[in-house]
């Protein structure tokens, strides 16, 4: 039988551009990369397992030490879980403040992972551009919840604090100020020659295989499918919200999906601010037993929470799954195969924005 | 002439700082913050810090997360890579206590002194980006200064 494949040669576990372990190992035929396994397993802290038989008041904490990138959407996803488990409804205000943190949250995670990309195709300049951009974003983070990362903002029946009217100010200047600078950013990615040789067709996931292997977030989007969990929330239906859906499916859409999301989120903040009425943030309520499954959109796609518990609010049984899982194996089984070379495994690994840290929890 | 030598030595060594950052099971927030560091507002390099992912080049090895069971022989691995004079610093609660993981039944092993000697710690959960710059800032002269003469 003649000999198909010429060495197999491993990227990882420690790598310059990936924040986070894990082991890719290439079967290559020349420069040809023609398979691809995914090796995890190095992060594996069993939160599940410590969240069971615990109140929620602890499991809100260990629920957004899930992931810390998208801290505030573990957060907001399992209150919103205990929330419909115990019938309690947030007054609109706090609905529409959880709205504004969870998108400067969005804006946050998704300026990391196109600086990820620009970094691992040596573009360092638009790479740091977006860096510094992210800390305006994570300015106003801390000026509404207290933090930086890890907020805890959400509680059920409302959230921690008010906005207070100079904050509100801050707020609109800052916006102001990111939607001049990311879309300049997004005309220098558009437009920049040399991103678009390394980016235009490497890495393409078509709508079927996309459908295949069940990937979400702006991983499916940037493959032609509309799926967005943020149509089903009610707040996000008041405000009006359509998803971003682009058809090339390389990694030039997905980075151009995140781009445009970006703006999006811009204009949801504003809309959201603009509707927000007065009054009280915390409506109270006492958590009550039962299950549920509970799905909201993460910056990578669709997480949800199954959450079981007792009629003392305690957490019986609790299954998570967030959007990693799906979309590594998308990378795994179809954008990587076929990829013409060893250097755009990382840039394409990078660019369907795994989250290791959330995958193995 | 040997007194200048080490003078000169001192100097260099606290103005050119190599750190590598091993992520042993973190949450990334405080991967995040060490990654935050580099962007233009803190901005690293101005004070001689680089960060290369290589231990072979490193100095200072920059430990993250809470030391799941994989990584025990592995972060030895990557402690004895990295040539003398050498110092490791733990970023945020995990590597100093486990933090929340800390529990009944997780697979962790904190703390992170019990597998490579840790010099200095920075807690929090994260810890600002400006405590991590201040921490290796601080360290990194201490333990580099006249590092021929106390090994003798």
């Amino acid at each position: 039988m003649k000999k198909t494949v010429d060495v197999s040669i491993p990227v990882g576990p420690v790598h310059p551009c990936w924040k986070e372990p894990v082991r890719i190992k290439c079967e290559t035929r020349g420069e040809h990369v023609i398979g691809t396994e995914v090796e995890m397993g190095y992060m594996k802290k069993g939160i599940e397992r410590i969240m069971r038989g615990r109140p929620w008041q602890e499991v809100m904490f260990l629920a957004e030490r899930v992931c810390g990138i998208c801290s505030v959407v573990h957060n907001m996803v399992f209150i919103e879980a205990m929330e419909s488990i115990s019938g309690i409804t947030p007054p609109p205000r706090a609905a529409y403040l959880r709205v504004v943190v969870n998108e400067l949250d969005r804006m946050a995670s998704h300026l990391l992972a196109n600086f990820s990309y620009c970094y691992t195709i040596e573009h360092e300049t638009l790479g740091m551009y977006l860096l510094n951009e992210r800390e305006h974003v994570l300015d106003m983070l801390e000026r509404i919840t207290g933090n930086r990362v890890n907020t805890a903002y959400m509680i059920p029946g409302g959230v921690r604090y008010d906005l207070r009217p100079v904050d509100e100010k801050v707020l609109r200047e800052t916006l102001d100020l990111l939607d001049e600078n990311i879309a300049r950013y997004t005309k220098m990615f558009e437009t920049g020659p040399m991103i678009a040789l390394r980016s235009k067709g490497v890495g393409i996931l078509t709508k079927e295989q996309a459908l295949e292997a069940h990937a979400v977030g702006p991983t499916a989007r940037a493959s032609g499918i509309a799926v967005d969990q943020r149509t089903r929330h009610p707040t996000y239906k008041e405000i009006g919200f359509e998803p971003v859906v682009r058809t090339e499916g390389d990694n030039y859409a997905r980075i151009m999906v995140r781009f445009e999301e970006l703006k999006q989120s811009i204009n949801l903040i504003r809309r959201a601010l603009a509707m927000m009425p007065d009054g009280p943030i915390r409506g109270g309520g006492i958590c009550k037993g039962g299950e549920v499954r509970y799905s909201g959109e993460a910056p990578r796609g669709e997480l949800t929470y199954f959450v079981k518990a007792d009629r003392y609010g305690r957490v019986e049984d609790i299954a998570i799954q967030t959007p990693s899982i799906m979309n590594i194996d998308a990378c795994s089984h179809y954008m990587l195969k076929g990829v013409s070379s060893i250097a755009d495994v990382t840039s394409t690994f990078i660019s369907s924005d795994p989250c290791i840290a959330c995958n193995e929890r | 002439m040997t007194d200048m030598l080490q003078k000169l030595k001192n100097a260099v060594r606290s103005r050119s700082i190599h750190v590598a950052y091993v992520d042993t099971g973190s949450c990334n927030g405080c991967d995040i913050e060490v990654l935050a560091c580099l962007s233009p507002r803190y901005d690293l390099e101005q004070y001689g810090i680089y960060v290369h992912n290589n231990p072979r080049e490193a100095d200072i090895l920059l430990v993250i997360g809470c030391c799941t069971p994989q990584w025990e022989d592995k972060l030895k691995g990557i402690w004895e890579k990295i040539p003398e004079p050498k110092a490791a610093i733990a970023i945020g609660n995990c590597p100093v206590s486990g933090c929340v993981f800390n529990r009944e039944g997780s697979y962790v092993n904190p703390p992170a002194s019990k597998h490579i000697p840790i010099a200095a710690s920075v807690p929090g959960c994260p810890p600002r980006p400006t405590e991590i710059i201040r921490a290796v800032l601080s360290l990194a002269p201490t333990i580099f200064a006249d590092y021929e003469e106390k090994r003798q």
